[in-house]
């Protein structure tokens, strides 16, 4: 019976890192944000431009027709420019904005439009501010809670303020790779077991702007 | 074997439905949206330890297969490269949502079934996937070159079909296993003792192969024989129960894993279609391996529970009624939780 039990206690870990392993990302982005601000320093909205991986890429471009092979025109591009936009608001476009800790929400993308180079596709699209506004501190997540999608922002010049008001100070937490991997199984692994379902946060982007 | 005091049997229950809720899985990923739908704020972030090293080991794999399959157009054996990670893909990945351990492991819990069964079930849900996968960009992407919009929506239908077949699959599993329960229930308030001696005859027919022959000493009263519900134990997992496994390979094995979808159009626009459906199964080879072992590890979890709960005449019985009424709503729960979007981490994502 203790043995039995012993041993059922053996297989716990097993079982526990088999399920937390969750799910894990089929698409890759990296991405440049623009945080579009009014001469009155309100900010009226986030230009995004994601660069998808090789792969969805490729799987994006099946069955879109074009003049020349492996050349895809913005135009051609212009109907899957039309459906990522559509769906994306199913998802509130990934993008989780807080003003001074008040949630914000966002219009349809407008200007949208996709270009493919170096067998990538990268979607550029701004979502307006449903109403402008003003924050002593924003925060702006960029994640998919699913980890379906896996967020990276640019290496280069990430994240960039237009017209921002003088003296705001930007601040960007990237989210941690998952590689550092010495710290072992251990009890918080266990404990933390409702934390999982947070899952998705682990991997956002934070975007913090601080205004005078 | 010494008796088990209820409590301790009550306490050895318990911590194999906790166990089980941990293979279901369905927990960790339910509900992590406020109703306003933005995300819950967060503890700290921590991706450390074993899980961020797993989900590192998967990303990596995954990413490398779109490399080897590039790499495979110049050099044909890059394919052999390409299929090692896509069999270490499979194994990784398996361990994450979708591939229905949970389906299959609640399955071989609620009913009487065999470790073996369970291999057996899982290779071919697995075997199943993978060909579903195939034929859907066989037919969507090389055949009829539709978008990746409508593929996508193809897959989505595949994937509400499923769960709901889950969902479906689930509630037919608490029909029978709430009547036997129930029964069980009866017969244990009434007279346990007497139930035991009278039921002791019925041994054999309730377990089968290996199962019965190591634990022989084990007595479990099937306290619902004689007025019986749902099938007897012998209906399920005898060779009827073939058919009832096969509802469990189609409702698990007709969902494709969408990372295969990704996988295969890739290929096929790299000109490397067939290397691509190789990956494919040798994938799905890696995923039969992961589930087949947890539900390996399902079936021994009931094997205790049996034995520990064995030593009670009645009680015992209805504990391992419970178990299996227990595994039967985890299904229909996780089927219903899918369907409905409460567990959202397996969606097929179009965009």
């Amino acid at each position: 019976m203790a043995l039995a039990l012993r041993r059922l206690a053996l297989l716990l870990p097993l079982l526990l890192g088999a399920t937390v392993a969750q799910a894990h990302p089929h698409v890759w982005i990296s991405a440049v944000s623009e945080l579009l601000y009014a001469p009155d320093g309100t900010l009226t909205g986030v230009r995004h431009a994601w660069t998808f991986d090789d792969m969805f890429s490729t799987y994006a471009l099946q069955g879109i027709e074009t003049k020349q092979k492996g050349v895809y025109t913005r135009e051609e591009l212009a109907p899957l420019a039309q459906t990522n936009a559509e769906s994306l608001k199913e998802f509130a476009y990934f993008t989780f904005a807080k003003a001074d800790g008040t949630k914000q929400r966002f219009e349809d993308p407008v200007d949208y439009f996709l270009d493919y180079n170096n067998s990538q596709l990268t979607l550029h699209f701004t979502l307006p501010a449903k109403t402008p506004f003003k924050a002593k501190q924003l925060v702006l997540d960029v994640f998919d809670r699913t980890y379906f999608i896996d967020f990276q922002m640019a290496d280069k010049d990430p994240v960039r303020l237009v017209g921002a008001p003088e003296g705001c100070k930007m601040q960007l937490q990237r989210p941690n790779d998952g590689s550092a991997s010495a710290q072992a199984l251990n009890e918080q692994t266990f404990a933390s077991g409702g934390a999982n379902a947070n899952f998705g946060m682990m991997f956002a982007n934070k975007i913090t702007v601080d205004c005078p | 074997m010494t008796r088990l005091s209820p409590l301790r049997a009550l306490a050895a229950c318990f911590a194999l439905i906790a166990l089980f809720v941990t293979v279901d899985g369905a927990i960790h990923v339910a509900m992590a949206q406020t109703p306003f739908g933005g995300p819950r704020p967060a503890p700290e972030p921590q991706v450390g330890g074993f899980v961020g090293w797993l989900l590192a080991r998967q990303s990596e794999f995954y990413r490398e297969i779109s490399t080897t399959i590039r790499a495979a157009k110049s050099d044909g054996s890059a394919v052999w490269m390409l299929l090692a990670i896509s069999f270490a893909y499979g194994i990784f990945h398996a361990a994450g949502p979708g591939h229905g351990k949970a389906v299959i492991s609640s399955y071989l819990v609620a009913n009487q079934e065999t470790a073996w069964r369970g291999i057996v079930l899982s290779f071919a849900s697995a075997l199943m996937q993978a060909l579903v996968a195939v034929a859907v960009v066989a037919v969507g992407a090389w055949l009829l070159n539709v978008t990746a919009k409508t593929m996508c929506g193809a897959e989505k239908a595949i994937e509400i079909a499923s769960y709901g077949l889950i969902a479906i699959f689930g509630a037919r599993l608490v029909w029978t296993k709430g009547g036997a329960f129930i029964s069980a229930l009866q017969a244990d308030r009434r007279q346990p003792a007497l139930a035991a001696a009278a039921h002791q005859h019925h041994d054999h027919d309730h377990y089968h192969g290996h199962d019965h022959d190591h634990h022989g000493h084990d007595h479990v009263h099937d306290a619902h024989c004689g007025h019986s519900h749902g099938p007897a134990p012998d209906e399920l997992a005898g060779p009827g129960g073939w058919r009832r496994g096969l509802a469990a390979v189609l409702t698990v094995g007709i969902r494709p894993c969408s990372g295969a979808i990704l996988v295969l159009v890739f290929a096929l626009a790299q000109g490397l279609f067939w290397a691509g459906i190789a990956a494919t199964f040798v994938m799905g080879l890696g995923t039969a391996i992961t589930v087949a072992t947890i539900a390996v590890v399902a079936v021994f979890a009931k094997d205790v529970a049996r034995r520990l709960s064995g030593g009670r005449d009645g009680g015992g019985a209805l504990i391992m009624r419970g178990i299996e009424f227990g595994a039967a709503g985890l299904v229909l729960l996780f089927g219903a939780g899918l369907l409905f979007g409460y567990i959202a981490a397996e969606r097929t994502t179009c965009l």
